[in-house]
């Protein structure tokens, strides 16, 4: 008999344990690109995030990780999701440009993205699947110096590792976003890049279909296309997420 | 009645526990075809990380064991004040997060850190990290072996004439062989599944320090059967360690010179 009761309270509490997690789903999960840690809290405090590279979100989602949004620091990711039916049609939400970053001390003496070329630099950068990574080859290809790639001492897994490593002074220089140079403001010097040499760094949001809570997911992305969720990504240095038209 | 019921329920929870270790392991081997799963493994990715692993592990391996031994033999010989702390010391990476391990590694090794050493991001920034994690488990194990070495074996030892090194690799280190391989064996497997330390001291390029646990992450979302082959193939190892382990123990000669029949004559 006492047996069977525990049974019982042992099926009521399991029972309590999965309607609690069924409640807490009110508050939906956005996975986000590492380049928007701060700026995304700021737009909406209330969803659960994750942060890191765009790349490793996607594989979770196809592994059918609980993410209701995917904010990814490009558009082929979620175009990718889109097309294996995993999420809605993203639309580009905000841009970004590439900045090459050094320790305020620069110990390597780098005052250009020409003294990269220098042999036994420790140049950080994200790998090549995450998206920062990509930009900074196709950055270097454009300015024909994919040799400073040799110089590369980590693959980092996602922008914000490169962005610590080279604050810490461990690294000699870094490409990072310009919006997370502006995080730690005091510890890196921006060496900018070229307009001419930028890659097209686009992000883009989509609703992850199995979202439990789609129009709440719905709601996030809106709040981010907003007048008030762009003016928070502009107030951080994101750049508006329609090039504006050069006045004539 | 009420017996079989508890009976059936203990059966039922050790099914559960066992089926719950045991199911993401076989996933690894069954979630893609063995043939495929083992063409993975000529992948450059997986070889490159490979050298890279064997390589930084074995150094670090005969760094705990050079290093290593004598220290356990001072720590388990000696009693002297201060001697547990030491001891809840060298336990401490046991239990530290690996994250805490890396954070630590660079504070003291990176350029900026205690020491000023330019360590971070080579070969032997994953040495160090492999030795921080894995030395533990070593000089634990080998701590306890050396204490249950009979001392009056060793005073023996030295009343017939054997000065302290001959001693110690005479009858000490035989006498202890069992315990300190089954510590050098649970040591090889941490080092070789070495992942946080690693990725935030040593960073992670491949055919320099990325290792094999470094190249699953990597190719998570690159390549998930490369990820798997990997996966597999640190699980075989493990599983083989493991083996060696329980084989190593069961195997112990020294058990031969028992303690009871010269201890009891002096000691009481």
């Amino acid at each position: 008999m006492r047996t069977v009761t525990l049974l019982a309270v042992c099926a009521l509490a399991l029972a309590a344990a999965t309607t609690a997690a069924a409640r807490t789903s009110a508050t939906i999960t956005v996975y986000a690109a590492a380049s928007l840690t701060d700026v995304f809290p700021q737009i909406d405090a209330t969803p659960k995030y994750s942060f890191g590279g765009s790349n490793t979100l996607a594989a979770q989602i196809q592994l059918g990780a609980p993410a209701d949004v995917f904010a990814s620091a490009n558009t082929t990711l979620p175009q990718q999701l889109f097309q294996k039916g995993l999420c809605s049609q993203p639309v580009v939400f905000t841009r970004n440009t590439l900045v090459l970053i050094v320790p305020t001390s620069n110990p390597a003496g780098i005052h250009s993205v020409y003294d990269l070329t220098k042999s036994g630099i420790k140049l950080d950068v994200a790998a090549p699947a995450v998206p920062v990574g990509s930009y900074t080859r196709q950055i270097l290809k454009n300015m024909a110096l994919t040799s400073v790639l040799s110089n590369v001492v980590s693959n980092e897994t996602d922008v914000r590792e490169v962005l610590a490593k080279v604050a810490l002074g461990e690294a000699d220089a870094g490409f990072v976003y310009s919006t997370d140079a502006k995080t730690v403001p005091g510890k890196v010097t921006v060496l900018t890049m070229p307009a001419w040499a930028q890659p097209k760094v686009q992000y883009g949001i989509c609703v992850v279909k199995t979202s439990s809570n789609a129009a709440a997911a719905q709601a996030f992305v809106n709040a981010v296309m907003s007048k008030a969720g762009q003016a928070k990504l502009l107030a951080a240095g994101f750049l508006p997420r329609v090039k504006p038209k050069p006045a004539k | 009645m009420r017996r079989a019921l508890l009976a059936g329920l203990v059966f039922a929870a050790c099914f559960v526990a066992l089926a719950f270790l045991a199911l993401p392991i076989v996933a690894i081997f069954t979630h893609v075809s063995p043939g495929r799963l083992a063409a993975q493994l000529a992948n450059p990715v997986v070889t490159d990380a490979l050298v890279v692993s064997l390589k930084t592990t074995l150094v670090a391996q005969a760094l705990i064991l050079t290093v290593g031994t004598p220290a356990a033999y001072v720590l388990a010989s000696r009693r002297f004040r201060g001697r547990s702390a030491l001891v809840t010391l060298v336990e401490l990476p046991l239990v530290l997060p690996p994250a805490v391990a890396g954070i630590g590694l660079l504070a003291a090794f990176g350029r900026f850190g205690l020491l000023h050493t330019g360590i971070p991001f080579t070969q032997t920034a994953v040495t160090l990290a492999v030795a921080f994690v894995a030395s533990p488990l070593y000089m634990r194990q080998a701590i306890a072996a050396f204490e249950e070495v009979d001392p009056n074996l060793v005073a023996a030892s030295r009343t017939l004439g054997a000065g302290p090194v001959k001693t110690f690799f005479r009858v000490v280190l035989p006498l202890a062989r069992g315990g300190l391989a089954a510590g050098e064996a649970l040591a090889f497997a941490r080092g070789l599944g070495e992942f946080g330390a690693t990725i935030m001291f040593a960073g992670s390029l491949r055919g320099v320090t990325q290792t094999l646990p470094l190249a699953v992450y990597a190719e998570f979302d690159v390549n998930f059967d490369v990820a798997l082959a990997v996966s597999a193939l640190l699980v075989l190892v493990s599983a083989a360690l493991l083996l060696t382990i329980k084989l190593v123990l069961q195997w112990q000669p020294s058990r031969r010179t028992s303690r009871s029949r010269f201890a009891l004559s002096t000691s009481s």
